[in-house]
């Protein structure tokens, strides 16, 4: 077994930007999403303390824009899409309290932050990859809100149940290839409105774990991909939802690196082989850990 | 001040200058390709004539670019360093124009200028090729749409359409590039004379993006067969079609969905542009909706009927020809519910555009005992046939539960057997067909 995170230090290069080839230097923009996916896989696997946090935090507010929001990377224009994912990191590290929530008279997060943040990137947080992750952010916006019972969770929770292919992995819409990242979009959205028992949950795990690299670690997209930071956070968040770990620990040892890199490629990425420790449970509306989400929730005054 | 640059440094940018350079003299540049520095020589062909860029790194000719594998990290480099700079003095400049000059004049170093006009142009110039390397750098779309803005010329708007256009003819799915469309399009509007026929060339751009005719038959690069992948099933495209339905005219509506019957029965496993057909369905609705007299007297909408006819014809017509193509049967469930709501009637007040509800619901279970047939036959489109059919079947059901069809109530006696069909056919999703059924009979 490698000693865990021998190779993590290529997540400090990633905070620090020493990136030598387009690839890596291309993705640059949505560094904070990527920042998030990896933080946020890592706390999940009880990992986040062998992350710098000073290193990151210290970067993320170099980021911060004066209107108070947060861009992709220092110099870049705020979006509330990254604004949420910063947003989620200082959560992570129980930091949110560096942010100078006064300062922002933009909105962006005045007022109850909780409630206003996570409604707003409930509702437009997603560059709309795909139909699913509009339904995802439409049904975590009304669970935030507590108003799903507008929805018609048998119909709804059908269409999802039909997004399951013969392989066992999800697609986005009818006839598309499965993807793993839609075990998260679809496995959140089924589990809040109550219908998660509809779906084979141990043909969906078995195709999340053959997606892996097994000699690197990571998850890909499906099968025999290469892997990323994005589809590493969906696998491991969507497996967690499908509440199938009890007879995974061998299978994640092996599976579950986690990356350090955005560029989408996984091609530079040093991934570590991490010891199974358990993996926190999720939030499937706020997309934290769910300890994160309490520590918010029961500090607010 | 200025900077130490590194070798690798004035090495990007001079080749930004060069890039910069081609893209000032070829405005009509309609096919961009990154590729390897070993293609060049048999583009170049031995007859290089421009000498103001390197011919190992660029090749321009017809309005076509190409651009060496080999450049695009320098080059990348240069243009995102000189675009922020600029960008950095430009956001100075509006910020506060009377004090602009004095704030400047320590800032700026020997080749960017200080003046409004000329700062603008750099901006246009810089985020340009930037883009073209980065095409989802939202901050220099957005400097795009400042300076657009500010300036307020018709044409320079319609330079966005092209360059926009340009980038998803090799990035097809490029979110910003799409989005920066429908930004110009909600500027122009009204304010554009021929703004019908934009509109409906814009239609026609999605097509061809979405069908992979993208600008690729010249330069084969690299990510050519990931371009074709790509350009398959592109659900932004799809979008941004179904969000230009609202600038459409009434004719227009029509139009296209006459048009593109023809793409769809060639693409039948692509649900997007069934989707399309939706949309331009409930909009010929609203049109005809709209034109009614506000009493209410007439609910009759003979044209939406008629389509509605004949599209669930066509879609029963091609269910039958390609065998268990899940497309099909979602189209059909939207068109079923579509027209149970708005002409399926039981009392013989649907006279003369509308279907009695009992007629309709023997028709599709017809289908369904049709489909069910082949999935006997074993083969594996037979059986996907057999359980879109149970499926879609028991959709209509549950939606017509409160309708008072007579003839679905006879049906529906017999839910024991749609069940036991869907439960082989699709035996891992049992607790689901239970749950379905189940609520059926509760409320029969």
């Amino acid at each position: 077994m490698f000693s865990t995170f021998s190779q993590l230090k290529s997540l400090d290069e990633y905070f620090l930007q020493k990136k030598d080839s387009f690839e890596s230097v291309v993705m640059e923009h949505l560094r904070m999403n990527g920042a998030y996916w990896g933080l946020t896989t890592l706390d999940l696997l009880g990992k986040l303390e062998t992350v710098d946090q000073d290193k990151v935090i210290s970067w993320l507010l170099q980021c911060q824009d004066e209107s108070g929001g947060f861009p992709g990377n220092i110099g870049h224009d705020p979006h509330v899409l990254y604004t949420l994912s910063a947003v989620q990191v200082l959560a992570l590290f129980d930091k949110l309290h560096v942010l100078d929530i006064d300062k922002n008279d933009d909105g962006s997060f005045s007022g109850d932050m909780w409630g206003e943040v996570d409604t707003r990137a409930a509702t437009y947080g997603s560059a709309a990859y795909d139909i699913i992750d509009t339904i995802f952010c439409c049904v975590g916006a009304l669970a935030i809100t507590g108003s799903l019972h507008y929805i018609d969770k048998d119909l709804l929770g059908w269409w999802l149940c039909e997004r399951q292919v013969q392989s066992g992995g999800l697609n986005g819409r009818p006839e598309k290839l499965p993807d793993v990242c839609y075990s998260w979009w679809v496995l959140s959205s089924l589990i809040l409105i109550d219908r998660v028992h509809w779906i084979d949950k141990g043909k969906l795990a078995k195709f999340i774990l053959d997606s892996q690299d097994k000699d690197n670690g990571g998850i890909s997209d499906r099968p025999d991909d290469a892997v990323d930071v994005y589809h590493t956070y969906f696998g491991v968040a969507g497996m967690k939802n499908s509440r199938v770990f009890s007879f995974l620990p061998n299978e994640v040892d092996k599976a579950v690196g986690v990356c350090s890199d955005t560029s989408g490629e996984g091609r530079e990425v040093g991934l570590s082989l991490l010891e199974y420790s358990g993996l926190k449970a999720i939030d499937p509306a706020y997309a934290l850990p769910v300890d994160v989400v309490n520590r918010i929730f029961f500090s607010r005054k | 001040m200025t900077e130490e640059l590194n070798s690798d440094e004035t090495n990007g940018l001079n080749l930004l200058k060069q890039l910069e350079h081609i893209l000032e003299s070829d405005t009509l540049i309609d096919e961009v390709g990154f590729i390897h520095p070993s293609q060049f020589a048999a583009l170049n062909d031995g007859s290089s004539d421009d000498s103001q860029y390197d011919s190992t790194v660029f090749w321009n000719k017809d309005n076509k670019l190409a651009i060496s594998t080999d450049a695009l990290f320098p080059l990348y480099n240069a243009a995102k360093h000189t675009f922020m700079t600029t960008m950095k003095l430009y956001k100075i400049l509006i910020s506060s124009p009377g004090e602009a000059d004095t704030n400047l004049d320590g800032m700026v170093t020997g080749t960017i200028s200080v003046s409004g006009e000329s700062l603008e142009t750099e901006v246009m110039k810089h985020s340009k090729a930037l883009l073209l390397l980065s095409w989802d750098f939202g901050t220099a779309w957005n400097s795009r749409k400042l300076v657009v803005l500010k300036k307020q010329q018709f044409l320079l708007f319609m330079d966005e359409l092209l360059l926009s256009a340009l980038i998803l003819s090799y990035s097809p799915k490029s979110e910003h590039a799409w989005s920066h469309r429908r930004w110009v399009i909600k500027r122009i509007d009204g304010k554009c004379p021929n703004f019908q026929d934009l509109v409906e060339r814009e239609s026609e751009l999605v097509e061809k993006i979405a069908e992979g005719k993208g600008n690729i038959s010249l330069l084969l690069t690299a990510f050519s067969v990931e371009f074709l992948q790509k350009s398959k099933m592109n659900y932004r495209a799809w979008s941004h079609r179904c969000w230009l339905i609202a600038y459409m005219t009434k004719e227009q509506v029509r139009n296209e969905l006459n048009k593109s019957r023809k793409w769809a029965e060639l693409h039948v496993g692509d649900n997007s542009c069934f989707d399309y057909r939706q949309h331009l369905l409930h909009r010929m609705l609203e049109h005809s909706y709209s034109k009614l007299d506000p009493s209410g007297s007439s609910y009759c909408t003979p044209d939406v009927y008629h389509f509605w006819m004949e599209e669930l014809d066509w879609n029963e017509m091609l269910i039958k020809r390609y065998i268990g193509r899940e497309s099909l049967w979602v189209h059909r469930r939207f068109l079923s519910q579509f027209g149970l709501k708005h002409f399926c009637f039981t009392d013989g007040s649907w006279y003369p555009c509308g279907v009695d509800i009992d007629n309709f619901v023997r028709g599709e279970f017809q289908l369904f005992q049709s489909c069910l047939t082949i999935s006997d036959t074993g083969f594996e489109d037979g059986q996907a046939q057999g359980l879109f059919a149970a499926a879609y079947i028991l959709r209509v059901s549950k939606q017509l539960l409160n309708s008072g069809a007579i003839e679905l109530q006879e049906k529906l006696r017999d839910l024991g057997a749609l069940k036991t069909a869907l439960n082989q056919l699709c035996p891992e999703k049992t607790l689901l067909w239970n749950d379905l059924i189940g609520g059926v009979n509760n409320n029969l």
